[in-house]
């Protein structure tokens, strides 16, 4: 064998097995497998694209994760702790005097129910990531929506006029999660979608989120559907009102400046916005309350559906929750019938503001008494203290919700009711744009709906009787701590409530507690975040 | 298959088929102890490439031979031997098994070296060094036996074990090493379906420069697995063994009447929910454990063709009730050569079926929490006649009957696997230094689940009640690798070359379905598919020796993984490696003392890309599945949920750098070695915390960091008696490693160490300048009688607040020092073998006391619940108040004596057995340690009930045909 032959050979079996080798390179560039998955430039070749991550937009307030209730896609804490309405439910209405645990084993639960929280509290860290999630979605959405994109993928006339809405509803939902972080916190992570993912975001704080948010909902009103012409379930121009409204009425808090004119201004766009109260008070709390008359009152639910929107929600824990350890009245209200053995009651001052004759027809007096105390000496002990029977999986033509675990009852974040007090409180602190009859007819309105027939004089509305009368029409929406921050009775032992600061008359809590403190995780995070004062 | 035919086109161009005439060695290789033929003997002529291989019989040639060669016999297991042709051409050369390490055989990957030629981080273990004992899984033979090597067993059937090569370089839980079974890569999959009786050997690879050449997945060492081959030769193997297995482990809670005490003084007001009777529950869910293992083996020539069958079984029961696993092995291996042993073939096909009927090791938690002056059975109970706290039929919120819940629930796995691999061996026709190698592996999957549960279980939910679960899973997935190498070795006059040219490349796919809950109408089932996830490479290695003193290895690597963006896909990883043989030089060579002396360093760099995410760095969108939807106006739409994305994730590259000494002293009577290194790992991957807002979820792998672990390593072997009917021979090792984390982003914290007894708590920590995973606790603060303060931490950064300003590191779970002991000694024909292992300064952050030693989890829910005595040590009320004290931090050293065996070997005790050995042992003899809880040795340093070591008695016979 001639040696240049053997070489030759052998350099030719070389190139053929380097051709070999390197055309397998190609197949590093893998694809999702998971059918669930898409990459984002197959996804956006459809049309149809759009909505739905619009719709994961809206879903982030109900959704926890995209495969069922137990799934969560902020690591680390499970469904229930990271669910938008049911932590921001525990953050305004359990620390106060409305709600109160008899079982005190879910996490964190316990300390905000007594007033003791820290920085490591579940529930704080499960809000405050779910707010951010809300914000990271919207700017997502954002980036994908820009004119630029959109030439470049030809998209159609007709979709992208529905993505002026689209674009809107997302700074919407984004403004929306600042303007709770701002309440809550007091400070957030700031991102916008020109900012690069996988940075370290700088921080807001309160001056700077009120003037952020301020700005995004008046830059997008034009944009936004007017009042109740969206589809049942997405934002309108009156969901922006309410968040402009909310943010003035508590602008003293906020950044120290008084603007009940402006909240006036708002207000009074609200109510030109044709809505109207639902035919009975219970119609907002119950399994249809997205058919009822429930849609004219609710300007902005949180949906849930047991078939389709299944979360362990604020709905899902106040059903189950209220159903009483003696009356094991579950069936009542569409879940099993001994609901989850007696969780939730209400504490004694919230029992108190029904208490005496003037109630005894209110049917937003749907206490149960009847063989309990009022007062809750042991905590844990659950045939103490009230129970109420406010939400319901029942429908308003006594039917049910579709399963017995996860309701059908939508959370009513904003509803007109609100915005009749809040008129009436903005007048007292003197905005103007209102005057005090206007108001006087609205509180009529509400105690008319109400089955009531004792109607307040003029004179004795005064700010104390609206707190009072907020917590009877609002109780356990999501609002009181908030109100009581505005009267300054929430911190400092001004206004004790059964079990505040763990004594069980209650005790004053340290002023600090008017902000809860930054998740001692995220700190970690983010080094522009320093924590709130006094944790 | 058009790529294939590509590969062996360029094969084949290269074979030629000539011959040359040469005058003839011819002889026969016997082993001394039972003068049979050994088959696969190496026989070279010294200081040439002139070399064969002994057929079957040991009968072999040898071609081209004058007088004065010296021919070399080198054997796996064996000490070499040399012989010195004078007149005679007809020779027999017997070889006895070598206790001495330094000529073993030793795969090093893409080929073999010997121990004294090698000049990397080593360690051959074969069948005599095994760990003798109850070896039910491949880690078992590894079990304290190699320096450096922690494995941590789970006590639950035929479950895996976690393995540990110097530390691990990186923080993530890829901490694993690679695992290699003849060539294929396992990639995720444990061990404890291969059938510990078909491993002939493991090769551990330790520093970078033995582990460069396998690039990726290296970083965390190599642990080389080669099976049994074939022989031509007929006999056969019979093992058998029984085993019975205790549990004494308990952790004390209190009895039933102490139990009703403490409840009359913690919580008088719930005396009324106390019971009468009085049940250890422990006790109830634990049981004797059993086990039989069966394995048959058999070699012989099949139609000319060397092979060799085994087929075992192994059947566990569980000392957890209702708790076991059973497994079948089938192996076949065949070693045909062609064209005159010029083409070698060696085909190795396994079956494994395991069958594993899971019981819920949860129940161990919840019956050291069941209330215990409740009974275990109830005769008016609808609920299957097992007690449960109910009202009627329904049941109370709070602990259940924990001997029902494993009674009533089936979570049954059926896995059949089948993996096996084909290596071509050619030296190529007239070019004999040169050899071309390809070998295709398989590893095929596939799970079957189901989850049964009884009509009877215990539930809260209405719809539920007597309704029972039925679902089913299944997941298949398959593991194929091709690798293909030209290996070429000559010898220049003193000057030997090795090169080794090569590729591979794997592919893994998985994927998966599920049934829901058929018994529930509302349940959905749904698919599972993993990204596919595709490696390959091309790697290069040079190995020079001159004159068999001066040793030189440079190995080079580019790997490419489709788990990372196309910008940051391929790696290059390379290492240097020199040696030098003082034990051959003239001024040594003639020592009594010093037998051999081999002085070595070496330098090289690895990567890492184990994680868990196939297409992380794609943008994608996923859709909520059908219960996941949001409804706009009666309109059910999918949302689109963006997933989290990390377009710059990159290789993790870890370079070590290490020097040492192997040792043989008095004639190799006595060996061992001595390492130093140091490792520096950069880019780490892990999973950590992101500012919320930043990305779509708030934890994303990353390149995080940097951290260095410097470690010091030793073993002797000592055969300390060496006579004709006495042996007795011990292995001690050490190691010694420091880990520390020696960069972050920013130089900020990272939080992990998640533990039971509330959502989102975190134990430990990485930091800047400390151990990965320290302990980050508050600093417990005591009264004058040294009674712990609940809830009562130093402020110690003294602002007047307590927060997690004022946590602090204590301690963290790493050993300062490992060391591991083996002894075996022979008289006559008993042998008597036993293993001691220990760790000094590991600590345990004791998490079953600090999650349920407090007197408010008396109350569970509605119901009472137990709790630890341990409470009576603190008197402590409320979990979350001390939950992350540093009073829960203990150390955890311990010594250990895994196995102690005795056994006698009859020589010939019937017609047609050659042997047959009797034998008696116990397996987790003893632990001697100072940690409070059941067992010190847990997973990353967090005691949250493990299933507890069983001590186990064992009986067996191997019988040889």
């Amino acid at each position: 064998m001639k040696t240049k032959y053997l070489n030759l050979r052998v350099l030719l079996a070389s190139l053929v097995l380097v051709t070999f080798f390197t055309s397998c390179e190609g197949d590093l560039d893998v694809t999702p497998q998971d059918d669930q998955n898409t990459l984002a430039d197959e996804f956006f070749q459809n049309e149809s694209a759009y909505l739905e991550v619009l719709a994961s937009v809206y879903g982030n307030l109900a959704l926890t994760g995209t495969d069922g209730a137990g799934s969560s896609n902020i690591q680390g804490l499970d469904a229930g702790t990271s669910q938008y309405g049911r932590t921001l439910l525990y953050m305004q209405t359990l620390s106060a005097d409305q709600m109160i645990w008899s079982y005190e084993n879910d996490p964190g639960t316990r300390e905000i129910q007594r007033n003791i929280w820290t920085t490591q509290n579940p529930i704080f860290l499960g809000f405050w990531g779910r707010a951010h999630t809300s914000v990271a979605f919207a700017n997502n959405l954002l980036r994908e929506t820009t004119d630029a994109k959109l030439d470049e993928r030809n998209v159609s006339a007709a979709t992208r006029a529905e993505i002026v809405n689209f674009r809107a509803e997302a700074r919407l939902l984004r403004a929306l999660s600042y303007y709770h972080l701002m309440d809550l916190f007091g400070k957030a992570n700031f991102i916008t979608e020109d900012d690069a993912l996988n940075t370290i975001p700088q921080v807001y704080d309160r001056a700077q989120l009120f003037a952020f948010v301020e700005s995004e909902l008046q830059a997008i009103n034009s944009d936004l559907v007017a009042p109740r012409q969206n589809q049942y379930g997405r934002a309108d121009q009156a969901v922006a009102w309410m968040i402009l409204s909310k943010m003035y009425l508590n602008a003293e808090v906020y950044i120290g400046q008084a603007k009940y004119t402006e909240a006036l201004t708002e207000l009074n766009k609200i109510l030109g916005g044709g809505f109207m109260l639902a035919d009975e008070y219970a119609h907002n709390f119950m399994a249809d309350n997205d058919v009822n008359s429930a849609i004219n009152e609710i300007i902005f639910p949180i949906g849930s559906d047991g078939l389709a929107t299944q979360n362990y929600g604020p709905g899902t824990v106040m059903i189950n929750g209220s159903v009483g350890s003696i009356e094991v009245n579950g069936a009542e209200v569409g879940v099993e019938p001994g609901g989850w053995g007696g969780a939730l009651r209400v504490r004694k001052q919230f029992a108190d503001l029904f208490d005496g004759g003037l109630y005894s027809t209110d049917t937003r007096n749907t206490i149960i008494s009847a063989g309990r105390t009022v007062n809750i000496i042991d905590i844990s002990d659950r045939d103490s203290g009230y129970i109420i029977q406010k939400y319901s999986n029942a429908t308003s033509t006594g039917g049910f919700g579709i399963d017995q675990v996860f309701v059908d009852t939508d959370f009513p974040l904003f509803r007109l009711a609100d915005v009749y007090l809040m008129y009436a409180e903005a007048v007292l602190r003197g905005g103007n744009g209102g005057d005090m009859n206007t108001a006087k007819g609205f509180i009529d309105a509400l105690r008319t709906r109400a089955n009531n027939p004792n109607l307040v004089p003029v004179g004795d509305i005064t700010l104390e009787f609206i707190l009072d009368e907020r917590s009877r029409e609002l109780h356990w929406e999501a609002h009181r701590r908030q109100d009581l921050i505005r009267y300054g009775l929430f911190t400092g032992g001004n206004y004790n409530w059964a079990w505040k600061g763990n004594g069980s008359n209650g005790i004053a809590i340290p002023l600090n507690y008017d902000l809860y403190p930054i998740p001692a995780a995220s700190l970690s995070s983010n080094p522009n975040l320093t924590q709130n004062p006094g944790y | 298959m058009r790529k294939f035919k590509l590969l062996l086109t360029g094969v084949l161009l290269l074979s030629s088929f000539a011959m040359f005439a040469q005058q003839t060695l011819k002889g026969v290789v016997k082993e001394k102890a039972t003068g049979e033929g050994l088959p696969g003997v190496s026989l070279i002529v010294k200081g040439t490439t002139n070399g064969a291989f002994t057929d079957f019989d040991g009968n072999f040639e040898l071609k081209n031979i004058k007088t004065g060669d010296v021919i070399v016999a080198t054997y796996l297991g064996f000490a070499s031997k040399e012989v010195t042709i004078v007149s005679n051409f007809n020779i027999t050369i017997e070889l006895e098994e070598s206790s001495q390490r330094l000529d073993e055989i030793v795969v090093i990957g893409y080929g073999s070296t010997t121990i004294k030629d090698a000049t990397g981080s080593v360690e051959a273990i074969t069948q005599k060094d095994f760990t003798r004992g109850n070896i039910v899984t491949p880690e078992n033979l590894l079990s304290g036996r190699v320096s450096g090597v922690n494995i941590t067993q789970s006590g639950a059937p035929g479950a895996g074990a976690q393995i540990r090569i110097r530390g691990g370089a990186s923080v993530s839980g890829s901490n694993d090493p690679l695992i290699i079974i003849d060539g294929l890569p396992l990639e995720g999959v444990s061990l404890s379906t291969i059938n510990p009786n078909d491993i002939e050997s493991f090769s551990i690879l330790k520093d970078a420069s033995a582990t460069a050449i396998y690039g990726s997945r290296a970083a965390n060492g190599v642990i080389i697995i080669t099976t049994k081959k074939g022989a031509k030769s007929f006999s056969a193997d019979l093992d058998l063994q029984y085993s019975s297995a205790t549990n004494e482990n308990r952790i004390n809670v209190f009895s039933a009447d102490e139990f009703r005490n403490i409840v009359g003084q913690q919580f008088p007001s719930r005396v009324g929910d106390l019971g009468t009777a009085n049940t250890d529950w422990q006790d109830e869910i634990f049981r004797n454990g059993a086990q039989k293992i069966t394995n048959l083996s058999v070699r012989g020539s099949l139609l000319g063709v060397p092979t060799r069958l085994s087929i075992g079984n192994t059947v566990v029961n569980g000392v957890l009730i209702h708790d076991k696993n059973r497994r079948s092995n089938v192996s076949l291996s065949l070693n045909p050569t062609f064209f005159d042993d010029h083409l070698k073939v060696s085909i190795n096909a396994n079956y494994a079926d395991n069958s594993r009927d899971a019981a819920d090791q949860g129940q161990i938690s919840a019956a050291l929490r069941y209330d215990p002056t409740q009974p275990v059975f109830d005769s008016t109970s609808p609920f299957g006649g097992y007690y449960q706290h109910r009202n009627g039929v329904n049941i109370a919120n709070g602990g259940r009957n924990p001997v029902a819940a494993l009674a009533q629930n089936l979570n049954i796995t059926d896995s059949d696997r089948i993996f096996g691999n084909v290596r071509f061996d050619y030296e190529i026709h007239n070019l004999p230094e040169l050899h071309a190698v390809v070998e295709l592996g398989y590893d095929n999957q596939k799970f079957n689940s189901r989850f049964l549960s009884s009509i009877y279980a215990a539930t809260t939910d209405p719809v539920a009640l007597f309704r029972g679960t039925e679902s089913y899973s299944d997941f298949e997935s398959t593991n194929t690798n091709l690798n293909t190498y030209f290996a070429y070795d000559k010898t220049f006059d003193k000057l030997k070359v090795k090169g080794t040219l090569g590729y591979n490349y794997q592919k893994f796919v998985g994927e998966g379905s599920f049934t829901g809950n058929l018994r529930d109408p509302l349940s959905i089932p749904g698919v599972n598919t993993n990204d596919d996830v595709i490696l390959l490479a091309y790697i290069s290695r040079l190995e020079l020796s001159y004159n068999d003193k001066y040793l030189f290895t440079a190995n080079y690597r580019r790997d490419g993984t489709s788990r990372f963006g196309p910008s940051n896909r391929f790696g290059n990883f390379f290492g240097v490696a020199g040696a030098w043989q003082i034990g051959e030089e003239d001024f040594l060579k003639d020592s009594k003392t010093i037998s051999s002396l081999k002085l070595r360093a070496s330098y090289g760099t690895n990567g890492q890309q184990s994680i868990n995410e196939g297409t992380i760095y794609l943008d994608r969108f996923r859709s909520g599945d059908p219960q996941s939807q949001v409804v706009f106006g009666g309109l059910v739409i999918s949302p689109a949920v963006a997933q989290a994305i990390n377009r710059d994730l990159k290789w993790e590259e870890v370079s070590t750098i290490e020097v040492g000494i192997d040792y043989g002293l008095f004639d190799d009577k006595i060996t061992g070695s001595v390492s130093a290194y140091r490792k520096n790992s950069e880019d780490l991957l892990f999973p950590t915390q992101i500012a919320e807002g930043a990305n779509f979820t708030n934890r994303i792998v990353r390149n995080i960091g940097d951290s260095r672990v410097d470690g010091l390593e030793f073993s002797i072997n000592a055969d300390i008696i060496e006579k004709e009917n006495m042996n007795w021979s011990i292995n001690f090792n050490g190691s010694f490693f420091n880990r520390e984390i020696s960069n972050l982003p920013l130089g900020l914290d990272i939080v992990t160490g998640g533990i039971a007894g509330g959502t989102g708590n975190n134990i430990q920590l990485l930091r800047e300048g400390f151990a990965p995973n320290s302990f980050f606790v508050y600093k417990q603060l005591y009264d004058t009688n040294n009674n712990p303060i609940e809830g009562a931490y130093a402020d110690l950064d003294g602002n007047g607040l307590i927060n997690d300003d004022d946590r602090y590191i204590k301690n963290n779970p790493d050993p300062d020092a490992t060391f591991g002991f083996q002894s075996t000694f022979n008289y006559d024909s008993f042998d008597f073998s036993f293993n001691l292992r220990a760790s000094i300064g590991n600590y345990v952050y004791n998490n079953v006391n600090s999650s349920n030693s407090q007197y408010a989890l008396l109350q569970d829910q509605s119901v009472l619940g137990n709790v630890p005595t341990s409470v009576l040590n603190t008197n402590f009320l409320n979990t979350s108040d001390v939950i992350l004290s540093d009073i829960y931090i203990e150390n955890g050293s311990f010594l250990r004596m895994d196995n102690v065996t005795l056994g006698y070997t009859f020589e010939k005790p019937f017609k047609g057995f050659k042997s047959l050995r009797l034998w008696t042992g116990v397996q987790n003899v003893f632990v001697i340690s100072e940690y409070s809880g059941i067992d010190p040795e847990v997973f990353n340093g967090i005691d949250n009930t493990i299933y507890p070591r069983a001590r186990t008695f064992l009986f067996g016979a191997n019988i040889k045909f």
